[in-house]
């Protein structure tokens, strides 16, 4: 059902592209003219993870762009690649190591923001056992999924850091086994496990991936070649509204964190576990660049970056998977 | 608690009201005790709430915990009904057009082999956001557990009935109608109540894809947050739920089931069992055919694209003709391997249990009033907050997952069998009473053997039940095997490869399947002629 009204409105759209188009940009007043529905895939449950999407929505920054935004929660067994592939979603929120992958296996995928300027891998310990600095690993016993294993290997080739001096044991997300002293550290984000043992009252420390060299951007927005060409406009007004959003949840991160808990009720989402989340994702989030340049951007350094970490971990990507143009038209708007 | 009471003729005959609130009382209040006295115990590992804990933190979320249990339940009882009804109509199928029965059986196997990683994000796609995958995992996880009994139920008729309906001139329809139908009808409780718990799995499990409230969701949030409180009140709910809608279906059967089991033992092997191994290649080949065009029509029918939707001849290229294929073979081998390690002892182990805590309550009918509801509890519990538990205990090697897989494996077998015990007809214990043979003696000589069709009937069904429960454990806790493989196909979008290790997993379903059927003919050839007419 959902499939064959996408496809009428897409017709309408084609139809009307161009005028849309222009009333994307604010020359008509928008009152009484349909929205066009537009989906951003997310990449997660909803938390504030995505507040910034949840302001912009709240506020009608995307409504007054002519957009009808539906935020689409993920999940564990939810990928984002095949709804934006297939046009469900417009957008969708992922990482620079997923994307390559995808590229590699042939999706026409382009990066046009990256939200986690720095990747929110760390390695978190018990305070009373710190990993501080890379080799600190040595001679401990990690807990990750076997999945992740390029990502440690890739760590411990930027430091030398001999990885066979690591124990590692599979586990599932959980920061059970590090607090149950199964593991003396665990490979997670930096704004969840670590989060949930600080409010646990067990002291812990976090040592982030991205400043021992580990530079994959993450929390990236990804749309095909074919929407880029076709959607434009709708892309455009949809990470205006995202630019506009995630600028207002940095001015007060408790204000996005009380909207999420109001959005999403049913959620199970604890305030003060929202509210410190909110908080640490800042520093990923924003950075001297994003000041300069807006939420979102990078430039051909940080992209040099990322195609070298990128190679650690087994992709081979070209700086043509970043396509910056989008972020420059909503800034040019 | 009540359904395990055992047959009539076990029945004590002083069975004061007070005895019996007694009995049933002491088995969960002892282990309520215990719960709370390790959940105390295992305050700092984090992995268990004593009940005490619960109860707080369901009283001050009671109406976060409605909605979403409003939300599952809405769900698994839409999927439950529609799961059921297709089984349903998928046996009455078979057996009013006998030729239809492999194929129906072979596609039926092989859509439930379909492993819930690589479902998930397709019906996402395919419905969009709602609830329509939640529904869908939740008939998938059901639809097979009641159509196997059915099947099996819809033969449990002794062969003079079919002789009289023929006799009068009436067809297979009327056989059906009158005969097969009411025959049936234990089997179909019993495939209904092994289907209430699952559906709640399934539309948990369903809710990963992408849900924005429910249970499944809020246990998510739970296990990642550490918050132990709210992870086991949730398990907690969702076992109640589970073991009231086990009780439900029971009671209602007893409700509205009045006449007595059929005898089905000493009835003669049906004529025309010759050409059996052709049929049965026939079949396999109908069956293969089937699917294959069923899940190329399917593709087509959909429109989905080809990047995450691979076709029989994508993944048959990847597996054979791709200039990788040798590395996806390997890597594939490798997978399999790991998970036959969990999956073969768990499954016998499962299955072993089962059989004997069946046969335990048969003999010692006392038994039932603690082994029940633990039994019930046991299979409710959502895997996914139990395993962290199991692993504490029995630590990250294989045994865990070994565990874990027993336990999903345990309950049909279980439920079947003690169903299939109770086949035992009356007047043949009536005769070994007579003789004052006791109960281990009617046990052996009558029950057993009265049990063998239900309890291959569960032994072919976990095959594909046993192999969901080792991919989820390996996906959702372990990391390892093929579950783990498929998951991580799906994140780096290596749609070849996660296609091709569903077919494989089909296909090496479909085959131990087919495994437990040759050993069910042997020994029905002995036991229960009656099903290889």
């Amino acid at each position: 059902m959902k499939k064959a009204a996408g496809i009428t409105r897409r017709h309408v759209l084609g139809a009307g592209g161009a005028v849309l188009g222009v009333g994307a940009m604010g020359v008509f007043p928008r009152r009484g003219w349909a929205q066009v529905p537009v989906s951003l895939q997310l990449s997660w449950l909803h938390s504030t993870q995505f507040a910034g999407s949840y302001i912009a929505l709240e506020r009608g920054w995307w409504r007054d762009g002519g957009l009808d935004v539906t935020l689409v929660a993920g999940g564990p067994n939810a990928p984002v690649e095949p709804p934006v592939v297939s046009g469900a979603a417009l957008v969708g929120i992922s990482a620079a190591d997923y994307t390559a992958a995808a590229v590699e296996q042939g999706a026409p995928f382009r990066i046009i923001g990256v939200a986690m300027q720095k990747n929110p891998f760390v390695i978190a310990s018990l305070a009373a056992n710190p990993v501080n600095v890379p080799s600190d690993m040595e001679g401990m016993r990690i807990g990750m999924a076997l999945a992740n294993t390029p990502v440690l290997e890739a760590l411990c080739r930027l430091n030398d850091v001999d990885i066979d001096a690591i124990e590692v044991v599979p586990t599932q997300y959980s920061p059970q086994p590090l607090v149950a002293g199964e593991v003396d550290c665990l490979l997670c984000w930096e704004t969840d496990l670590p989060v949930a043992m600080t409010i646990q009252g067990v002291e812990n420390v976090t040592m982030l991936m991205a400043d021992y060299g580990y530079a994959v951007h993450s929390q990236t927005y990804i749309a095909t070649d074919d929407s880029l060409a076709t959607r434009r406009a709708e892309i455009v007004a949809l990470m205006a509204g995202e630019v506009r959003g995630w600028e207002a949840y940095r001015e007060d991160t408790d204000a996005a964190a009380a909207l999420t808990l109001e959005m999403f009720p049913d959620a199970g989402l604890d305030p003060e576990t929202q509210r410190l989340q909110a908080a640490r994702q800042v520093p990923l989030m924003f950075s001297d660049l994003t000041d300069a340049n807006g939420f979102g951007w990078w430039t051909d350094e940080t992209v040099a970056a990322n195609i070298d970490t990128l190679a650690l971990l087994g992709r081979t990507v070209t700086p043509d998977m970043w396509d910056r143009s989008i972020l420059e038209e909503v800034r040019g708007a | 608690m009540i359904l395990a009471r055992p047959l009539r003729a076990d029945q004590p005959a002083q069975n004061s009201p007070l005895r019996g609130l007694s009995r049933l009382l002491s088995g969960p209040l002892l282990t309520l005790l215990l719960w709370e006295i390790l959940g105390h115990a295992l305050a700092d590992a984090f992995v268990l709430a004593p009940p005490s804990a619960i109860l707080v933190y369901l009283y001050e979320n009671l109406g976060l915990m409605g909605r979403a249990l409003a939300v599952t339940l809405t769900n698994a009882a839409a999927g439950f009904v529609i799961g059921n009804l297709a089984a349903i109509a998928l046996a009455v199928l078979a057996s009013a057009w006998p030729r239809s029965d492999a194929v129906v059986r072979g596609l039926a196997l092989l859509v439930f082999c379909l492993p819930l990683v690589a479902t998930g994000p397709i019906l996402r796609v395919v419905f969009g956001p709602g609830p329509w995958p939640q529904i869908v995992l939740a008939a998938l996880a059901v639809y097979y557990t009641t159509l196997i009994p059915l099947l099996v139920g819809l033969r449990a008729v002794p062969a003079g009935w079919l002789d009289l309906v023929q006799s009068y001139g009436r067809g297979r329809l009327a056989a059906l109608l009158h005969v097969r139908a009411l025959a049936a009808l234990p089997y179909l409780v019993a495939g209904l109540q092994i289907a209430a718990p699952a559906a709640f799995l399934g539309a948990m499990i369903g809710e990963f894809t992408g849900a924005e409230r429910g249970m499944g969701v809020l246990t998510l949030r739970a296990m990642r947050s550490m918050n132990v409180d709210m992870t086991w009140a949730l398990a907690t709910v969702a076992t109640v739920v589970a073991v009231l809608s086990y009780l439900a279906i029971g009671w209602l059967a007893r409700r509205f089931l009045h006449h007595e089991p059929p005898v089905i033992l000493a009835t003669p092997a049906g004529a025309g069992n010759a050409g059996r191994g052709q049929g049965a290649l026939r079949g396999v080949l109908l069956t293969g055919a089937a699917a294959l065009l069923l899940w190329w029509g399917a593709l087509t029918l959909l429109d989905l694209n080809p990047f995450f939707a691979k076709g029989p001849w994508e993944v048959f290229s990847a597996l054979v003709l791709a200039p990788d294929a040798a590395a996806t073979r390997s890597a594939l081998a490798e997978a399999l391997g790991q998970t036959a390690i969990f999956l073969i002892p768990g499954y016998l182990a499962g299955l072993a249990a089962g059989a004997l805590l069946a046969m335990l309550i048969v003999l010692v009918p006392r038994v039932a009033g603690v082994a029940m509801p633990l039994a019930i509890a046991l299979r409710s519990v959502p895997i996914i907050t139990t395993a962290p538990l199991v692993v504490l205990i029995l630590g990250r090697g294989a045994l865990g997952t070994v565990v874990l897989v027993a336990i999903m494996v345990f309950f049909p077998t279980f439920v079947a069998c003690l169903h299939g015990l109770r086949q035992a007809p009356g007047r043949i214990i009536d005769v070994l009473d007579s003789y004052a043979a006791g109960p281990l003696q009617q046990l052996i000589r009558v029950r057993i053997p009265a049990m063998l069709p239900a309890f291959f009937a569960a032994a072919r069904m976990n095959v594909p039940a046993s192999v969901l429960a080792v991919t989820v454990v390996e996906w959702l806790a372990t990391g390892n095997g093929i579950g783990s493989l498929m998951a991580l196909s799906a994140s780096l979008s290596d749609y070849d490869m996660l296609w091709s290790s569903v077919v494989l997993v089909s296909i090496l379903s479909a085959l131990g399947y087919a495994g437990v059927g040759l050993l069910e003919r042997r020994v029905f050839r002995v036991y229960a002629p009656e099903q290889l007419q």
